[in-house]
Order: C-alpha cells, then structure tokens, then sequence
C-alpha cells in the first residue's frame, strides 16, 4: 500500500538563513558559515547543517500528517548541501504508521535519507 | 570505550523554541502560540522534534566541552547519520538532563566514525527522548570525497 506524499519544495537558502540556524541551534561549528574556513577543510563554500535539513525533515512530516506525533525518525545525511540551491522533500508512506523520505536538490541529487514511523 | 558524558540541566523556554522554530522556517503553530499547543493536547508550547540540538550546544556542558573531552576538532567533524526514538514529549518549562555515551568507534578508509547515544530525562525522570549519532571525523581535508561517505 505504499502511498506518494506530495512533493514539498524548498526555497534556495540565503548564507544569512544558515547564520540565523547557528544561532538558534548553538551550532557554531564555521565550515556551516565561514567561508575561509569552509575552504580550508576542503569544501567549496559554507555546507549547509545536516540538522537543518532534519529539521526540514520533520517539518515535511507536520505538513503530510497534521496532529500526528512521531515515535522514531532516523536520517543519513548523504550529500552536502549549500546556500543558494532549492531543494525537494519527496516521501512515501509505506505502511499505515511508517514511511520514507528524502531531500534531493533540482539535480536529483540526494542530500538526506530517512525513515520515520509515527506514532 | 564507554566513554560518558553529562550535559547541565537545561530549562526548555518558549522563547528559545520560537528562534528555532523560525530558523527551520517550521510553520505548525503549537510551536508559536501557547493557545494553539494547548488546543493541539500539549499542556504548554511544546519543543520541535529536533529541539535537542539546542541542548546539546546551548548547554553550560556543550557539545564542544564533549568534543574536547573526547579529543575532536568539532570543525573535522561531519554529521553522517542522526536518529531519535521520541519518548515523551519535551515542553517548555521542563528541566532537561542528558547524558551521552560513545557506543562504538571504528575507523573506514581516512575516516574515523564515532557513535553516541544520548538519553534525555525530564525533571521528573522520565525518559524523554534518545538521540544516536554518527560522526565522522576526517583523517584527509577532502571534502568532496565525504559527500555519500557510506
């Protein structure tokens, strides 16, 4: 009975977006905002945090299943992801209470994996 | 192995839980309005399910205490994967205790993975939520190379 759940799209992060989740989150870790850092660790630009991306995750699953409260959710952070890309959250409901879901950028691309059962 | 480490107690207050629900762009309201968490069943604005986060590095023992006590560069350190088993909802007002345990360490290729299980209890003791982790901490500065590291 495995069910589609509406694709959610995402806007392009802005830098500032991942400063503000730094602040919030207490994540002062500099690869996530500091450019010269970033680099010096061998990425291209500022990666965008991997719980930011969860956050969107279970933001995804409020949206698909309003009121209803999780009891597991489990995510791999397969990619990096940066400012400036949009992003697609695409999940399946694959049994009454359990289901998966991941976020992908325009490219297809996979930047999160995970599955959740709710409760 | 078996290495412990123990957060402060940590107050969950709702003004803490709005700037991060505003970060993650989360659009449920309980998350915002004491009225609508108390229509929605919570007894009071109830914290994001990925709120631990916050009380891990807002924390007077952060995450970056843990780091150094277990000898990490957190800037060497990726996230690879993140669990949660939700227990029991955390709501604001509660008094968080958390404790984290390194359940293993192994090394792949140029990465070293480490896995920490934390165990968050409530002011009453009660086993609220349990966060896993996989870290990796890379040995080689090659970003590219750790994108689908499994």
């Amino acid at each position: 009975m495995a069910q589609k759940l509406p694709d959610i799209h995402k806007k392009a992060l802005a830098p500032i977006d991942m400063v503000r989740y730094s602040g919030a989150s207490g994540d002062f870790n500099e690869i996530h905002t500091v450019p010269k850092v970033a680099r010096s660790k061998g990425f291209k630009e500022p990666i965008v945090h991997g719980m930011l991306l969860m956050g969107w995750a279970a933001d995804a699953l409020d949206e698909w299943f309003p009121g209803r409260k999780l009891s597991k959710f489990t995510v791999r952070f397969v990619g990096m992801a940066h400012a400036g890309e949009a992003f697609i959250i695409e999940g399946m409901l694959t049994t009454d209470n359990a289901g998966e879901l991941q976020i992908k950028d325009a490219s297809g691309t996979g930047k999160l994996v995970g599955s959740f059962e709710l409760a | 192995m078996n290495q412990e480490f123990h957060y402060a107690p940590f107050r969950v207050e709702a003004g803490k839980i709005r700037e991060f629900a505003l970060a993650l762009g989360l659009r449920n309201p309980v998350y915002f309005s004491k009225e609508a968490a108390l229509d929605a069943g919570y007894r009071d604005i109830p914290a994001p399910p990925t709120y631990t986060t916050v009380i891990d590095f807002w924390n007077e023992r952060d995450f970056y205490q843990l780091f150094k006590v277990w000898g990490l560069d957190p800037n060497d350190i990726l996230h690879g994967e993140q669990s949660f088993e939700y227990e029991k909802d955390i709501i604001s007002g509660d008094v968080i205790s958390a404790k984290s345990v390194l359940t293993d360490r192994f090394d792949k290729k140029d990465k070293r993975f480490y896995q920490i299980e934390t165990t968050y209890r409530n002011q009453e003791n009660e086993v609220v939520r349990i966060g896993r982790a996989t870290l990796i901490e890379r040995r080689e500065q090659h970003g590219a190379e750790i994108a689908g590291h499994s």
